[in-house]
């Protein structure tokens, strides 16, 4: 403890930003991922300039060029209509990073608000929301996923509302645990007794102590999200064909395994790579902020 | 003269910390003979807690010790293979560790504690025991730490002993395979003074009949007198004077110990500081005040208490923890109901949020938000009143001056800021909308003595300039001797004596007052012998049980 003040005393100097990049750049997983997460973005957003083919997305068919090995012209083959896996799997991205914006854009903040809610308010407040995060996550997500896309249509916005539904749940459970402890420190009364709103005490003062919380749960999040996002539309409720996504070029390829293993394989190996790229910046940031669980 | 038992020769460690290299202790050089008792002292930052480190060698993995030696009993402890130094802990030196209560896993019994580490100890020395002789063993340990009832203590779990029986634990603890060296890193210091009291008599007791030495890191000067028979002085990873304890207490060659002393609030004696009593009307009125936490029968906090504060007088209420004196506080401040009582603030209303009280607390590491900078902090309470941005700006500039802070430290964040300096801005935050009556639990408790001494020094100038009345909750009798015009001392929840601070001091009516007093270490001998006598039976009837 005394040596732990110490410490704290000699960081003075430095300002939380320069400790921030130190401990960044001094761990391997946070930079590793990052730097796999910015090649990802950059193929994403400019899968057209970037794709040898970027017409084998549409409805193109190319018989003569069908099931062919991967080879120099083809770096991860072609599918059953002759078309590039490769560039088909570049712009696959574009799905699956779509579906993160949509899905953690709307959960993420409606879950942290309802969170925060619930951990500084307390009483019946905490307890309504608390019980329906409850019974919301009582539910087998994909069951729930799958009625909802079959409900509605199965599109890449009805897989967005359905994963949405189910995900807001998991934040709002973290940052009510978070936001209940934050709530009861010294500073929150003291913010209380200088006139502090509800307004002012909940985004002022708890969540910018919330946020490291949030970015790592995020982050991890991310590649649950693009793993679940893979698994509805491999059962065939995503996007519909021709425009290419990961699960469906899977799901499409599954059929010719074990002879033209390329077609799942390749596929499957980029889901795996934004997979780890986010999994790893997220356990970086994890570490890099302290954050516990 | 024969070998020291410890001899620390040019000790240089330092610490790397974000890319950067620290040094953190420069040619440390001390001795301990056999059966003498040592104390490091030191404030924060010292190095003091990093010499004990390095000795049992427990620094942490960004620590490296450039030059130096640490011999024990002759041989070189640095140099050792790392199983031998293993073997050394607990059998050569132990520690008795500071807090009490988190040095424990509340999921085990106390037994199960110390069975463990016998255990692993008769292992590593090859012996293999069984359960049953190892009970023997402990239950007459924890005898020699005067717990009588070693039976009932090693079966119960660490949250069914008060804290005071949690250290003689520990203590216990320490002593399992006879060390030849304690080393005590601020042992009590979590603890009330009377509990604090009885752990530092067992240590001395236990020194003399074990003829153990004994290295005591603390920053507490009259723990110091009581405990230590040589004294060692740190400041910034300097050693800057070491002698007898008596002569570095009553005539110290060094300004830093001068300033050191000077700094300690005196208990008698010529250097107490009287402050005149208030003769104006009272401010706050409280009448027969009750608290009852919880339903029936429910925990009785407060009984009929009965409170007056006199505008502009600074009124302490004093009592160790859970005598009830925060939760009136609260009530005070309107942070709580009282079950009840009635409480009169006889102030006109202050206009739109405004409040006539404010808090300042005990922590500043707690009471101000890490992410926000010391303007976004100060700038709340005046936004609250009705401030426009100019009005704030030229606000917070005089509420820096005021707590005597530089204008530029409103970019800082609180990580950035000195424990003082952090109680600066929190006093400030306070003042920011003008209360008349300021609460302040403990506000140095968390605090450096030399740093005290400067942040009771604003207080006092502020009350005078600004008119302010205050309420000082603490457990340190010897500050509010000097800080406080009058005094109330209370014991589980009821007020037991109250007066005059001079009078209270110089002729304490109640007993456990008279316990409270005697049991403040003080620096000098001459003040030793001014306090109160408490005979055993009062003792037993007024202080909280530490013994089984």
């Amino acid at each position: 403890m005394a040596d732990m003040k110490m410490l704290d005393a000699s960081d003075r100097g430095l300002s939380s930003g320069y400790m921030m990049w130190y401990r960044f750049s001094r761990n391997p997983a946070a930079v590793i991922g990052s730097l796999i997460l910015i090649s990802i973005v950059i193929l994403a957003v400019f899968a057209p300039w970037l794709t040898p083919y970027p017409k084998h997305v549409g409805a193109v068919v190319d018989f003569r060029a069908r099931h062919l090995p991967p080879d120099a012209s083809h770096w991860f083959g072609t599918d059953k209509a002759g078309r590039d896996i490769f560039s088909r799997t570049v712009f696959g991205l574009r799905v699956s990073l779509l579906l993160v914006i949509g899905v953690l854009g709307i959960s993420v903040p409606v879950g942290t608000v309802l969170g925060l809610i619930a951990g500084y308010f307390g009483g019946w407040v905490e307890k309504l929301i608390t019980s329906l995060t409850n019974v919301m996550l009582a539910m087998p997500p994909l069951v729930m996923a799958l009625a909802v896309s079959n409900l509605l249509e199965p599109t890449l916005t009805n897989a967005m509302i359905a994963i949405t539904l189910l995900w807001w749940t998991w934040h709002a459970r973290l940052i009510y645990s978070v936001s209940k402890s934050i709530a009861s420190e010294d500073y929150i009364e003291a913010a209380r007794l200088a006139g502090a709103g509800p307004i002012h005490i909940l985004f002022r003062e708890i969540l910018p102590n919330c946020l490291a919380v949030i970015s790592v749960k995020t982050t991890l999040d991310a590649a649950f999200v693009i793993l679940f996002g893979a698994t509805l539309s491999f059962l065939g409720f995503g996007v519909k064909p021709p425009t290419p996504d990961l699960g469906s070029m899977v799901a499409d390829g599954r059929q010719f395994m074990p002879d033209f293993w390329w077609e799942v394989l390749c596929p499957g190996a980029v889901v795996f790579y934004v997979t780890l790229g986010f999994n790893l910046l997220g356990d970086g940031l994890r570490d890099m902020f302290d954050v516990e669980n | 003269m024969a070998e020291p038992l410890l001899n620390v020769d040019n000790l240089n460690v330092s610490f790397v910390t974000y890319g950067r290299s620290r040094q953190v202790l420069r040619d440390v050089s001390f001795s301990v003979a056999a059966g003498e008792r040592v104390a490091l002292i030191g404030e924060t930052g010292s190095g003091k807690s990093v010499t004990a480190k390095a000795i049992i060698g427990t620094l942490p993995k960004n620590a490296n010790i450039s030059a130096g030696t640490i011999s024990f009993a002759g041989r070189d402890v640095l140099s050792m293979p790392r199983a031998e130094r293993e073997a050394l802990k607990g059998t050569a030196f132990s520690l008795i560790m500071q807090d009490p209560l988190s040095s424990f896993n509340p999921v085990f019994k106390i037994g199960t504690h110390l069975d463990d580490v016998m255990r692993f100890a008769d292992k590593r020395n090859g012996i293999s025991t069984s359960k049953a002789e190892r009970r023997t063993r402990i239950a007459a340990v924890l005898r020699r730490v005067q717990l009588a009832d070693g039976e009932r203590v090693m079966n119960a779990y660490p949250s069914e002993l008060s804290g005071g029986m949690r250290q003689r634990v520990l203590i216990g603890l320490a002593l399992l395979h006879q060390p030849k060296l304690l080393i005590a890193d601020e042992p009590g210091t979590a603890l009330d003074v009377t509990t604090q009291d009885e752990i530092l008599n067992l240590i001395n007791q236990l020194v003399k009949e074990e003829n153990v030495a004994l290295l005591m890191i603390t920053h507490n000067l009259g723990v110091v007198r009581k405990v230590a028979d040589r004294v060692v002085v740190m400041h910034h990873g300097d050693i800057i004077e070491t002698g007898p304890c008596a002569e570095i207490l009553s005539n110290p060659s060094e300004d830093y110990t001068k300033a050191l002393l000077e700094a300690v609030p005196p208990l008698y004696g010529p250097r107490v500081i009287d402050l005149p009593r208030s003769e104006r009307a009272p401010i706050v009125t409280v009448k027969g005040l009750n608290k009852i936490y919880g339903k029936r029968p429910g925990y009785h906090a407060i009984r009929d208490v009965d409170l007056t504060l006199r505008e502009g007088e600074i009124f302490g209420l004093a009592g160790e923890s859970g005598s009830g004196k925060t939760s009136v506080a609260r009530i005070i401040m309107e942070l709580s109901q009282p079950t009840s009582g009635t409480i009169d603030i006889d102030a006109p209303a202050p206009g739109r949020g405004r409040r006539l009280t404010q808090i300042v607390y005990q922590n500043p590491g707690t009471s101000l938000n890490p992410k926000r900078t010391v303007k976004q902090t100060l700038s709340l309470p005046l936004t609250s009143i009705g401030m426009d941005a100019d009005a704030r700006e030229a606000r917070m500039r005089e509420l820096l001056d005021l707590v005597r802070l530089p204008q530029s430290y409103l970019a800082k964040y609180p990580h950035e800021l000195s424990g003082g300096q952090k109680q600066r801005v929190a006093i400030a935050r306070a003042l920011a909308a003008e209360p008349r009556i300021l609460i302040l639990d403990e506000p140095t408790a968390a605090l450096d003595v030399s740093v005290q001494k400067t942040v009771i020094e604003l207080l006092m100038q502020l009350r005078q300039d600004l008119g302010l009345t205050y309420l000082m909750i603490s457990h340190d009798l010897s500050l509010m001797r000097n800080f406080c015009s009058r005094i109330a001392v209370m014991l589980r929840g009821e007020i037991v004596e109250e007066g005059v601070t001079p009078e209270v001091f110089s002729d304490p009516k109640h007993p456990y007052t008279r316990a409270l007093i005697a049991a403040i270490p003080v620096v000098t001998d001459v003040e030793e012998r001014l306090k109160p006598i408490v005979t055993e039976e009062e003792r037993m009837r007024f202080l909280v049980k530490t013994t089984a």
